[in-house]
C-alpha cells in the first residue's frame, strides 16, 4: 500500500497549469499590427568562415543534403528543390540523406560520416541549433562549405542560412488570417508536433506575442501535441472540438501534418464554415478542403525554392561570389533575394494559399 | 569451442568481413581518425549496453534507459541553470539520480513483483514524462568550455570517450566473467528459484543490476550533453532499441543466463562499422536500417545453426 | 478451485465464477466507467455522443491490433514490429486503392500480406528458436527502413471514397466500432472454446506439457504469428481509411501502445493468461484516458508522466488483486 501511495503522491505533485502554449519562452519581436514594414537593423556578417576559402571556386562540388528527417512530404519536396537547383547549376552533384526519425544524435553522426567521406559541401536543416553546431564547425574547419535551410544552427557554425520565412512574419500571417475567420475576440486552440521542436516552439511564442499585442481580446484555449502523425493529429483536433463545442472558433495547425488533419476533423464534425482552420500546410494536402470551401487559406513557403536557393548559395559561397557583407543574393530563376540579420538569405513573405491560387501549386 | 561460443565466433568473423569490405568501399573508412571518431560517437550506446548485458543476463530487461538518459540530461541543465548549483556539484548529483531511477525499477520488479518488461515500460513513459514536465520542453544551453571538454576533448591523443569506454569494458568484463558476483547474476538468469535455494543474494544482485543500468544511463547523459552542449527532454529517445540490438546481437540470451561482455562489444562494433561504413560508401540511412535488421536476424540464425539449436 | 468455504453458498456460484475468471476485465471496465462518469460530471461534453464516437471508433484499430498481440503474448512471445507492419500494410493497401485495383483487393491484400510477413517471423521464432523480441526487433528495422526506401515519403492521396471503410456505418454505428466489437467477441470465443484456442494457454503456461499431450508447438507458434499478422491487416483497414490521405511513415510508438493495451488488459507477459476482452477494454481505457487528459486540463507537458504513472498503478492494482485472490483461495 505504501508504494501505491507514493505513486499517487507523485501523480498529484505534477502541477496543473492554467495555460500552456508550447512556446519556447525566448524573447519575441512581434511585427506591428497595421502591416507597416520594419527595415531590419543592419547586422554585420555573423556566419562562420570556411578553411581554405576560395580553393573550390569553379570546381565541381560533391554536396550532401541532410534534412531533419527523411520520409516526410515536406523534406521530400525540399530535396527535390535541392536536386533541381543542382541540376540547373550543372557542376554540383547532390545526394539527400537523413535520419529516419527527427533525432539529433543520428543527424550529428550522419554529418560526421559525410565529413570523413570528404564531401565539398553540406546543406542541413537542424534538429537542434546548438547540438548540431560542433559538428558543423568541424566541417567548416575541414574546408567544407556549409549552408543551412529551414531550421538554423548557431550562426558561426555555418556560412549562410536560407530563411524560408521569418518567425514573426509567419506568426503575423497566421494570426491575421485567424482573426479574419474568428474575429478579433474569437477563441482558438493549437495543434503542434512536439513542444521540443524548435521551429514550432518559436512560431508559437511569436504568435502569442503578436496576438497579445494586436488582438488582445482573443482567447488562446490550449495547445496539444500530435507528433508528426496524421491520425493522432486528427484525434487531437476532434477532441478539442468535442471539448469546447461552440466555444472553439478556430484551430491552428503548426505542421504540414496537423493542418490537413484538423481540416478533416472539422469536416467530419460537420462544422465547416463555423470552425475556422488555418495553419502551415502544403497546397496539395489542402486542395480538397479549400475546394469544399471548408478551409479559406493555408500558409507555407515554396519548399522547392528553399532547397534550390540553399544549393545555389552553397555554390556561390564556394565560388566567392557570395561573401560576407553582401546585402542581396542573385538566385537565378528565384530572383534577387535579400540578406538580413547578418547571414540569413530571406526567401520572402510566405505564400498564402487560397481558392484563387492553390491550384497553381503542386507540392 | 564452436558449440559453446558459436555465436561469438560468427560475430567476430562478421566484424572482420565487414571491416574488409568497408575498407574497399571507401578509402576514408580504415583511417585512425575515423576509427577514433567512431569510438566517440558510439560511447553513449556502448556504456548503456555494457550495463544492459548484466540486466539481460540476469533474466530481466530495462526499457527505461533512454528515458532515464533524457531525465538525467534535463536535470543537468535544470539543476545548473535554474537552481543555480555549480556545474561540478551537478555532475556529482546526476549519477545519483540515475541510480535512483534504476533502484526504482528494481523496486517495482523485486519488491512489487512486476515483470521487468512491464515495469520498465511504465517507467519509460514516467521518466520521459518527468523530463518533459520538469523542463517544460525548454532546452538549456550555454555550458562552459571545461564541461564541453568531457564530450569533445581528448586525453593523450585519444577521445575522452575511448578512455571511459575502455575502463568500463574491462571492469564489466572482469565482473561478469571472473567474479562470484558475475556468476550470481548468471545463475539468477538460468533459474531464479534455483539461485534462491543455493543461498545466493538474489534480490541484492537484481537491485544492483538495475541500479547500474540507471547509473550507466546517467553517465551516458553527461557524455551526451557535453558532446552536443545542450539539453533537451527528448534526448535518448529510442536508445533502448539500439542498446538491446547490440546486446542480443552479441549473443546474450534474452531469457537470461547466457551472455558475455566480449559478445556485446563485438555486437556494438559490428553495428557501428555497418552504420559508418555504409554511410561512407554512400548508402542512405533507410538502407542501412534495413541491413542492420537483416544482419541481426541472420547472425542469430547462423548462431543457432552452429549450436545445433534448430528444429528440423 | 471451484467454490470456496469463505463465500456464502447460494445460486450465485456462476456469477462468482464469472467474477473470479474475468476479475481483471471487470476492473478495467469499471475504470472506464469511472472515468466516463467522473470526467463527464466535470465537463458533460466528454460523454457527448460525438466524443464517445471519437474515443471508441477513432481508436478501434488499436483494439483490433491488440487482439492478435494478445494471442502472441499468451503463447509467451512478443511482437515489436506490429507498428511498422501496419505502416507498410497501409501503404500497400492505399497504393492498390489509388492504382485502380478493385476495392475488395485493396481490402484483402493487407490481411493476406500481414499473415505472410508475420509467417517469416513465426518460422524464425518456432524453428530457428530465435527469441521473438529479437526477431521482431530486426523485422521492425527492415520494415521501417524498407518503407521509406520504397515511398520516399510521398503521401497517398485521392483515395476513392468507396475505399474509406472507417467512414462507413452499420445500423448507424461507425464501422470501426462494429468491427472491433465483432472481432473481439469472435476471437474471445475462439480462444475460449476451440481446441486450438485453448491450446494456446497451455503452450504459454507450460510448453513441455503442451508437447506431452501431442500439440505441435512450433506449428502453432507460426500459426499464431500469422493470425496476428492478419489482425494487423484488419487493423490497417480501419487505421488507413479514417482520413483522405495515407501517411507513408510508420506510426510512431504504435507497437508500444498495442503491447501496453494487451498487457494492461490482463495478459501476463509471462504467458498463459489473458483474454482479448481485456485487451480490447484496455485499448478503450487508453483512448478514454488520452481524451480525458485533454478535457480535465492536465498540462500537456506532464501528460506522459501521467500515462506512465497510470500504467504502473494499473499493474500494481492488478497484482494486489491477484495476491488477495490467491490468499483467499
Amino acid at each position: 500500500m505504501k508504494y501505491l501511495l507514493t505513486v499517487c503522491a507523485l501523480a498529484l505533485a505534477a502541477p496543473a497549469h492554467a495555460q500552456w502554449t508550447g512556446g519556447d519562452g525566448a524573447p519575441t519581436s512581434p511585427l506591428p499590427c497595421d502591416g507597416s514594414t520594419v527595415t531590419p537593423e543592419a547586422v554585420a556578417y555573423d556566419g562562420g568562415a570556411v578553411a581554405n576559402e576560395g580553393s573550390k571556386a569553379g570546381k565541381p562540388l560533391r554536396v550532401v543534403d541532410i534534412p531533419k528527417l527523411i520520409g516526410i512530404g515536406y523534406f521530400d519536396s525540399s530535396a527535390r528543390g535541392v536536386a533541381k537547383g543542382a541540376e540547373a547549376l550543372g557542376n554540383v552533384t547532390v545526394t539527400t540523406d537523413g535520419p529516419t526519425q527527427a533525432n539529433i544524435d543520428d543527424q550529428i553522426t550522419l554529418i560526421d560520416n559525410y565529413i570523413t567521406s570528404g564531401v565539398d559541401g553540406i546543406l542541413f536543416a537542424a534538429n537542434d541549433p546548438v547540438a548540431i553546431a560542433p559538428v558543423l564547425r568541424k566541417a567548416l574547419a575541414a574546408g567544407i562549405n556549409v549552408v543551412g535551410y529551414d531550421s538554423d544552427a548557431e550562426p558561426d557554425a555555418r556560412q549562410w542560412f536560407v530563411n524560408p520565412a521569418e518567425f514573426n512574419g509567419v506568426a503575423k500571417s497566421l494570426i491575421d488570417q485567424l482573426a479574419e475567420g474568428i474575429g478579433p475576440d474569437g477563441s482558438f486552440a493549437i495543434v503542434t508536433s512536439t513542444f521540443t521542436t524548435p521551429n514550432q516552439a518559436r512560431w508559437i511564442s511569436e504568435m502569442e506575442a503578436y496576438q497579445q499585442a494586436c488582438y488582445p481580446e482573443m482567447t488562446w484555449l490550449e495547445t496539444v501535441e500530435a507528433q508528426e502523425d496524421n491520425i493522432l493529429s486528427f484525434n487531437q483536433a476532434t477532441t478539442l472540438i468535442n471539448k469546447y463545442g461552440e466555444d472553439l472558433n478556430g484551430i491552428v495547425g503548426m505542421t504540414s501534418v496537423a493542418t490537413p488533419a484538423a481540416a478533416e476533423a472539422v469536416t467530419q464534425a460537420g462544422l465547416c464554415g463555423e470552425t475556422t482552420v488555418i495553419g502551415l500546410a502544403t497546397p496539395n494536402a489542402m486542395k480538397p478542403y479549400v475546394a469544399s470551401d471548408c478551409v479559406k487559406s493555408a500558409v507555407l513557403w515554396d519548399t522547392g525554392a528553399m532547397g534550390a536557393a540553399a544549393v545555389m548559395a552553397l555554390r556561390a559561397a564556394a565560388d566567392g561570389t557570395l561573401k560576407p557583407g553582401d546585402t542581396s543574393f542573385d538566385a537565378g530563376d528565384l530572383g534577387t533575394l535579400q540578406i538580413a540579420h547578418g547571414s540569413q538569405i530571406l526567401l520572402g513573405a510566405p505564400t498564402v494559399f487560397t481558392s484563387a491560387n492553390i491550384n497553381d501549386f503542386d507540392f | 569451442m564452436l558449440k559453446r561460443h558459436g555465436h561469438e565466433t560468427v560475430l567476430a568473423g562478421l566484424v572482420v568481413i565487414a571491416l574488409v569490405v568497408m575498407s574497399f568501399q571507401s578509402a576514408q573508412f580504415l583511417t585512425t581518425g575515423n576509427m577514433l571518431n567512431q569510438g566517440r560517437l558510439m560511447a553513449e550506446v556502448a556504456l548503456v549496453a555494457l550495463a544492459m548485458t548484466f540486466v539481460i543476463v540476469s533474466g530481466g530487461i530495462d526499457l527505461s534507459v533512454g528515458s532515464t538518459m533524457g531525465l538525467c540530461a534535463i536535470l543537468t541543465g535544470v539543476l545548473w541553470q535554474n537552481m543555480g548549483l555549480p556545474l561540478g556539484v551537478v555532475l556529482a548529483i546526476i549519477p545519483l539520480i540515475g541510480l535512483i531511477c534504476g533502484l526504482f525499477n528494481g523496486f517495482l520488479i523485486i519488491r512489487v513483483g512486476m515483470p521487468p518488461l512491464i515495469a520498465t515500460l511504465g517507467t519509460l513513459a514516467l521518466y520521459r514524462g518527468l523530463a518533459e514536465g520538469i523542463s517544460q520542453a525548454r532546452s538549456v544551453r550555454g555550458y562552459p568550455e571545461w564541461f564541453a571538454a568531457i564530450g569533445q576533448g581528448s586525453i593523450l591523443g585519444l577521445p575522452t570517450q575511448i578512455w571511459i569506454l575502455g575502463i568500463a569494458l574491462i571492469v564489466a568484463g572482469v565482473i561478469l566473467g571472473l567474479t562470484r558476483w558475475g556468476r550470481t547474476v548468471q545463475a539468477i538468469g538460468y533459474s531464479e528459484p534455483a539461485a534462491h535455494f543455493a543461498g545466493l543474494p538474489v534480490n541484492g544482485a537484481k537491485y544492483a543490476v538495475y541500479a547500474v543500468s540507471g547509473l550507466a544511463a546517467s553517465l551516458a547523459a553527461i557524455l551526451f550533453v557535453s558532446r552536443v552542449s545542450t539539453t533537451r527532454s527528448d534526448m535518448g529517445t529510442g536508445l533502448e532499441l539500439d542498446v538491446i540490438t547490440a546486446v542480443v546481437l552479441g549473443g546474450t540470451s534474452i531469457f537470461g543466463g547466457r551472455g558475455t561482455i566480449i559478445g556485446t562489444a563485438l555486437g556494438l562494433i559490428l553495428v557501428q562499422v555497418l552504420k559508418n561504413g555504409l554511410s561512407l560508401a554512400g548508402v542512405r540511412g533507410d538502407g542501412t536500417l534495413v541491413l542492420i535488421g537483416v544482419v541481426l536476424v541472420l547472425t542469430l540464425v547462423a548462431g543457432a545453426f552452429m549450436e545445433n539449436r534448430v528444429r528440423r | 478451485m471451484i467454490g470456496s468455504t469463505t463465500l456464502p453458498p447460494s445460486g450465485t456460484g456462476a456469477v462468482r465464477r464469472f467474477l473470479r475468471e474475468y476479475g481483471h476485465e471487470i476492473l478495467v471496465a469499471l475504470a472506464i466507467f469511472a472515468l466516463l462518469v467522473g470526467v463527464g460530471l466535470y465537463n458533460p461534453r466528454f460523454v457527448s455522443a460525438r466524443n464517445l464516437t471519437t474515443i471508441f471508433s477513432g481508436n478501434a484499430y488499436i483494439a483490433v491490433a491488440a487482439i492478435g498481440m494478445t494471442m502472441v503474448i499468451v503463447i509467451r512471445e512478443i511482437d515489436l514490429s506490429v507498428g511498422a507492419l501496419i505502416g507498410v500494410l497501409a501503404t500497400i493497401s492505399g497504393t492498390l486503392a489509388v492504382s485502380g485495383a478493385p476495392i475488395w483487393v485493396a481490402w484483402t491484400v493487407p490481411i493476406v500480406a500481414g499473415a505472410a510477413i508475420n509467417a517469416i517471423s513465426g518460422i524464425l521464432v518456432a524453428y530457428a528458436r530465435i527469441p521473438s523480441i529479437v526477431v521482431t526487433l530486426g523485422m521492425m528495422a527492415i520494415l521501417q527502413g524498407g518503407l521509406i526506401t520504397a515511398t520516399g515519403g510521398t503521401w497517398i492521396s485521392n483515395l476513392p471514397p468507396e475505399y474509406l471503410l472507417a467512414k462507413m456505418t452499420v445500423f448507424g454505428l461507425p464501422m470501426p466500432l462494429v468491427w472491433a466489437i465483432v472481432l473481439t467477441i469472435l476471437a474471445g470465443l475462439w480462444m475460449r472454446l476451440s481446441p486450438f484456442g485453448r491450446s494456446l494457454y497451455l503452450i504459454g503456461g507450460n510448453a513441455e506439457a503442451a508437447r506431452a499431450v501431442g500439440i505441435e508447438v512450433p506449428r502453432r507458434i507460426v500459426a499464431v504469428f500469422m493470425i496476428h499478422g492478419a489482425f494487423a491487416g484488419l487493423a490497417t483497414l480501419l487505421f488507413a481509411t479514417q482520413l483522405q490521405v495515407i501517411q507513408s511513415t510508420t506510426p510512431p510508438n504504435l507497437e508500444l501502445i498495442v503491447i501496453t493495451s494487451a498487457v494492461i488488459g490482463g495478459v501476463s507477459i509471462l504467458g498463459g493468461t489473458g483474454t482479448v476482452f481485456g485487451s480490447s477494454l484496455a485499448a478503450v481505457l487508453f483512448a478514454t484516458i488520452g481524451s480525458a487528459l485533454i478535457f480535465v486540463n492536465v498540462s500537456a507537458y506532464w501528460l506522459r508522466a501521467f500515462i506512465g504513472t497510470l500504467i504502473l498503478l494499473t499493474v500494481m492494482a492488478d497484482m494486489l488483486r491477484r495476491k488477495r485472490t490467491m490468499k483467499g483461495a
